[in-house]
């Protein structure tokens, strides 16, 4: 509407706005006018909604009648060549954190030598544009990706692999202007072809931790920090964040089928990388408070479908001594935790409502049994054995608790604190142990001499 | 580019409203557009609804698409503004 010379304004939710001013800029407009509603909306009810707005609608006046401030000059045209900072290793990977170019991560500082090294393994032109990668609309160049290669880890020998890996970024079906969700979408590499054992991609056990995988894994995360321009909590808007990005190659050895770059058009002798995204550790989904039930309800509704839809329900409602460990870790961002509270309930209440209400039919309960537990048994054998209730000998349309306990579920309020998501982690053969920390007699001395 | 031009007033003015089909918009933008109406006599809001709403397309090229159409539908219904929504 900007560009058409038509004046807008664009109403957001706390915490989203500088994406908003971000994706305006990429679209070109400077100063997107922006209207911002405060605090999760999606929790929120009709009164908070209704009572929230009259600060939107002033906000809205203004930005259709009032004139920007002046903008900033904008930076002169850098130079990727000069040098940014000298220091120590640690100095470097700090000043690196904070100006946001690492993940946080030790990095391997991006020299010159270093740079140009990672050049010679390349015939594209060092200031070549390759790519430019939404949303920030950065030239991605060898150069660029070569400076982000050398931080992760890579060797030298990586960079077509990396070349080809941003052309596929920036290729416009990647749609990568729309991973900054807080989902919590992120980037991963898959790589085909006689190439990926040159490269030392691996594709077999724990692929993804695997020879060249972590640090190619971590370039790809880094380019898309760097040059896409995707930051945690500015325009990269995953509510539980994001672990490192990864990469895997296709074990085309092993498989019955044609490969992945072939179903896709690629000769099987060619070798390729393909960009592909996932909600990287799991999904977050979002309860939202509605007319017909309130934002509380639809979180403990939402906590129970997203526990028996994990791979290991089979184990959850076991019990006794031959059972294995369960443990269940659920992530409450905080506006969803204020709205459970808000309704009356503690952490306590909280797991005793879905060890009760959890629950699934016999008839899917016994087919995981069936198809997808490692021990060969049935729901009658471990009733027998004491492991499961005679609950779980009823009729298949039954629906019975997947729970043993409420304690084997662990309730951490965490994640963005404007946003409405829940996230489930699973995990078995273990319990969570805690330890407290203790700081030695000297720490304050040491941390003032810091 | 810097943004476009702003209104004078409000008053008298036509607005149209974008929804982007999520984030709770059909309760938002009635609610925006009774209070816009009832402090800027004569302002005229076009709503979300005589405009094509819904959430998606994440496809770049539908996207462009989408945003020229809305355009074009703006100037025809004679807008002098836009609130679009909502972004969360």
């Amino acid at each position: 509407m900007e560009k058409a010379g038509i004046p807008s304004v664009v109403v957001t939710t706390t915490g989203f706005s500088a994406l908003a001013r971000f994706t305006g800029k990429a679209g070109g407009v400077e100063d997107l006018a922006i209207a911002e509603y405060p605090g999760p909306l999606g929790m929120h009810d009709a009164q908070t909604i209704a009572r929230n707005l009259e600060g939107v609608v002033e906000q809205i006046a203004v930005a259709l009648t009032q004139s920007a401030s002046e903008p900033h000059a904008g930076s002169a045209a850098f130079d990727p060549g000069q040098t940014v900072f000298s220091g120590s290793e640690e100095e470097i990977a700090r000043f690196f954190a904070e100006k946001g170019w690492s993940d946080g991560l030790p990095i391997v500082p991006p020299t010159v030598a270093r740079v140009e090294e990672f050049l010679r393994y390349t015939d594209r032109p060092a200031r070549e544009q390759i790519s430019v990668l939404p949303s920030a609309n950065r030239r991605a160049t060898p150069w660029a990706i070569a400076a982000n290669a050398v931080m992760a880890g890579c060797a030298p020998m990586h960079m077509p692999l990396l070349v080809a890996a941003v052309e596929a970024l920036g290729d416009e079906r990647a749609s990568l202007n729309n991973i900054g969700s807080s989902s919590g979408i992120f980037p991963f590499a898959l790589v085909n072809g006689p190439l990926a054992r040159e490269f030392g991609v691996a594709c077999g056990g724990q692929a993804i931790s695997s020879g060249t995988n972590p640090a190619i894994g971590r370039a790809i995360g880094l380019i898309v920090r760097n040059i896409a321009g995707f930051r945690p909590g500015a325009s990269y808007m995953g509510t539980f964040g994001y672990p490192l990005a990864f990469a895997l190659a296709e074990n085309e050895a092993e498989s019955p089928w044609p490969p992945f770059h072939v179903e896709h058009g690629y000769e099987p002798g060619t070798s390729t990388v393909a960009i592909g995204v996932t909600n990287n550790w799991g999904s977050a989904p979002a309860p939202y408070d509605t007319p017909d039930k309130r934002g509380a309800e639809v979180a403990l509704e939402l906590l129970s479908r997203e526990i028996v839809r994990k791979t290991r329900v089979f184990n959850f409602p076991a019990r006794g001594p031959t059972a294995e460990s369960v443990m269940l870790t659920l992530l409450l961002s905080p506006p969803v935790a204020k709205s459970l509270a808000a309704a009356g309930y503690s952490k306590q209440d909280v797991k005793q409502h879905l060890y009760q209400n959890t629950r699934m039919t016999l008839r899917e309960f016994e087919w995981v049994v069936k198809y997808t537990m490692i021990e060969r048994t049935t729901v009658r054998e471990r009733v027998e054995a004491g492991v499961l209730p005679e609950e779980f000998l009823g009729k298949p349309d039954d629906e019975v608790r997947v729970l043993s306990s409420p304690d084997i579920l662990h309730v951490v309020v965490c994640g963005d604190p404007h946003r409405n998501r829940v996230m489930v982690l699973e995990g078995g053969h273990t319990r969570p142990t805690t330890r407290p920390i203790t700081l030695p007699a000297f720490w304050s001395r040491l941390r003032n001499s810091a | 580019m810097r943004r476009a031009r702003r209104l004078d007033a409000l008053a008298g003015k036509t607005v149209c409203e974008f929804w982007n089909g999520v984030f709770k918009g059909d309760i938002t933008f009635p609610l925006i557009r009774r209070r816009l109406q009832e402090r800027h006599p004569g302002l005229t809001i076009v709503p979300y609804t005589e405009f094509p709403h819904s959430a998606g397309s994440d496809d770049p090229a539908r996207q462009r698409e989408h945003a020229e159409r809305l355009a074009q539908l703006a100037r025809e219904r004679g807008a002098h503004a836009v609130i679009s929504g909502n972004g969360a």
